[in-house]
């Protein structure tokens, strides 16, 4: 099941009055549990401790077969860095330097993520807060409009 | 007689900076050092120190008995006192501070903005041990010859309007050029300022911003003035000249900064008021670029085209349409 379906499969049950929902197909297996507050959705790749573990509300979807599953909630779980103007994005202070930051890496708060630039106008984004670099969305040296994701970020 | 390295007022509200004050208002006749230790309420043989100390420094000083002092000449150096000697400039400028060495003036004016510098502080130094070009490179920066310095600003305008400062700073340093000598400088998009195809100053503008508001610009100006030939490093990307090297004068440093932090608030001042429109006009009108067939290169890919204009975000257009925000621009295809 794609992310698309849990969502339409959350929507549909929270029109009802289910407040439980178990299912399972071939290696998949969904587990739904409502409380009265919208829920906090997360997935799991690993298979069996999902629903000890899965919070009050919380839906658990355990698909140990389904990568794609699984890589494409941090889109939804992370944090969106944008571009404030309209520019060049720049992953490096120099086309030689090492990028400023790599998948994965933890930045601090004031460290420089990335440059924009714009009629040579030079514009460090920085990291508003402490957090990891979940997703680098573009490629170094391309175009980038106002307010395009530059990175997603996990707020720590 | 000290400068500070980093940060400080070097002369300014100093003893030293006061007596001078006092020598430029007496130009026409002699000031006698007794009027000088009263006016100042110091000792005669603290005037008498101070003046050999600023006669150390390059400034000619005469005296004679019975008259006192007269100041008959200035050495070329960036001295707040200097640069603000009849400065007309009603914002940018008003808090000045003038450096022996900076590493870059950007640097520096960027962290005084973090720290709270009022809008229109200017930074200049003398010296800058890591001048800054785009993209990481270089801007030489020899001592006592040049012009290195970094204006803060803090324009109420969205971040995305922000580029168009580039182009205002290329005008006022286009315009500095054209009130000091005779040359007729052209500006290169989006900001490089060329006699004769060769670059004489260098611009480089950073900003803070949130997504819909400006912290703050710094707009960065290095301009070659009295610089000789043979100060240029060997390995430079295009043919780089100096104002010397153009018109075979020296100009006066304090001056051009003098003139240059002028310019650059009659347009700022205009920015603020009436938008865009008057420095893009005037942009274009010094521009080089109309018509021209130019390659662009960036980050390693190029492209080729004639120029049709620039739009209101300042951006670069090509005949085919093709909009260009950044690169280096080179004149032919």
């Amino acid at each position: 099941m794609d992310i698309k379906d849990l969502k339409l499969l959350v929507k549909m049950i929270t029109e009802t009055d289910i407040t439980e929902f178990e299912m399972e197909s071939g290696e998949e297996r969904i587990f739904l549990k409502r409380g009265s507050e919208p829920q906090m959705v997360q997935y799991q790749a690993a298979p069996a401790p999902v629903f000890a573990a899965a919070p009050h509300g919380a839906v658990a979807h355990s698909a140990p077969a389904a990568p794609v599953a699984a890589a494409a909630p941090a889109d939804e779980a992370g944090e969106r860095i944008p571009s404030p103007i309209v520019g060049t994005f720049y992953r490096a202070p120099a086309p030689d330097s090492p990028p400023f930051v790599e998948v994965g890496q933890i930045v601090e708060k004031g460290q420089v993520l990335c440059i924009v630039e714009a009629m040579k106008l030079m514009n460090e984004i920085e990291a508003e807060f402490r957090c990891k670099i979940i997703k680098i969305c573009r490629e170094n040296a391309e175009p980038v409009e106002y307010n395009d994701t530059l990175f997603i970020v996990e707020k720590l | 007689m000290t400068r500070s390295r980093t940060g400080g007022d070097a002369f300014s509200g100093g003893t030293g900076e006061q007596i001078l004050a006092l020598l430029r208002q007496h130009t026409e006749a002699h000031i006698s050092g007794e009027a000088i230790s009263h006016t100042l309420n110091i000792s005669r043989s603290a005037v008498w120190k101070q003046i050999s100390a600023l006669r150390a420094a390059g400034y000619l000083i005469s005296a004679e008995p019975s008259k006192g002092y007269s100041l008959d000449a200035s050495p070329d150096t960036l001295h707040v006192s200097e640069i603000r000697n009849g400065m007309k400039s009603r914002l940018i400028g008003r808090r000045l501070l003038s450096v022996a060495e900076a590493v870059s003036t950007n640097a520096s004016a960027f962290r005084l903005a973090e720290e709270g510098a009022e809008e229109g502080t200017a930074l200049i130094a003398d010296f800058q041990s890591g001048g800054k070009g785009r993209m990481g490179r270089v801007w030489a920066s020899p001592r006592g010859v040049n012009l290195y310095c970094s204006i803060i600003l803090r324009p109420e305008i969205k971040p995305v309007a922000a580029p168009q400062l580039t182009f205002l700073s290329a005008v006022a340093v286009a315009r500095t050029i054209e009130r000091l000598s005779d040359l007729k400088p052209r500006i290169k998009w989006p900001n490089d300022i060329l006699i004769d195809g060769k670059k004489v100053a260098g611009l480089l503008n950073e900003m803070s911003a949130e997504t819909d508001k400006v912290n703050f610009v710094v707009l960065g100006i290095g301009v070659n003035i009295n610089m000789r030939a043979e100060q240029f490093p060997a390995d430079l990307r295009h043919p780089a000249t100096s104002i010397f090297i153009e018109t075979g004068k020296t100009v006066s440093r304090s001056s051009f900064a003098r003139v240059l932090l002028e310019e650059l608030d009659e347009l700022y001042l205009e920015f603020i008021k009436e938008g865009y429109a008057p420095v893009r006009k005037e942009w274009l009108e010094k521009s080089m670029l109309a018509g021209a067939l130019v390659t662009v290169s960036d980050n390693g890919s190029s492209r080729s085209g004639r120029v049709r204009g620039i739009d209101e975000s300042g951006a670069l257009i090509l005949e085919t349409g093709e909009q260009i925000l950044s690169g280096d621009v080179v004149l032919g295809g």
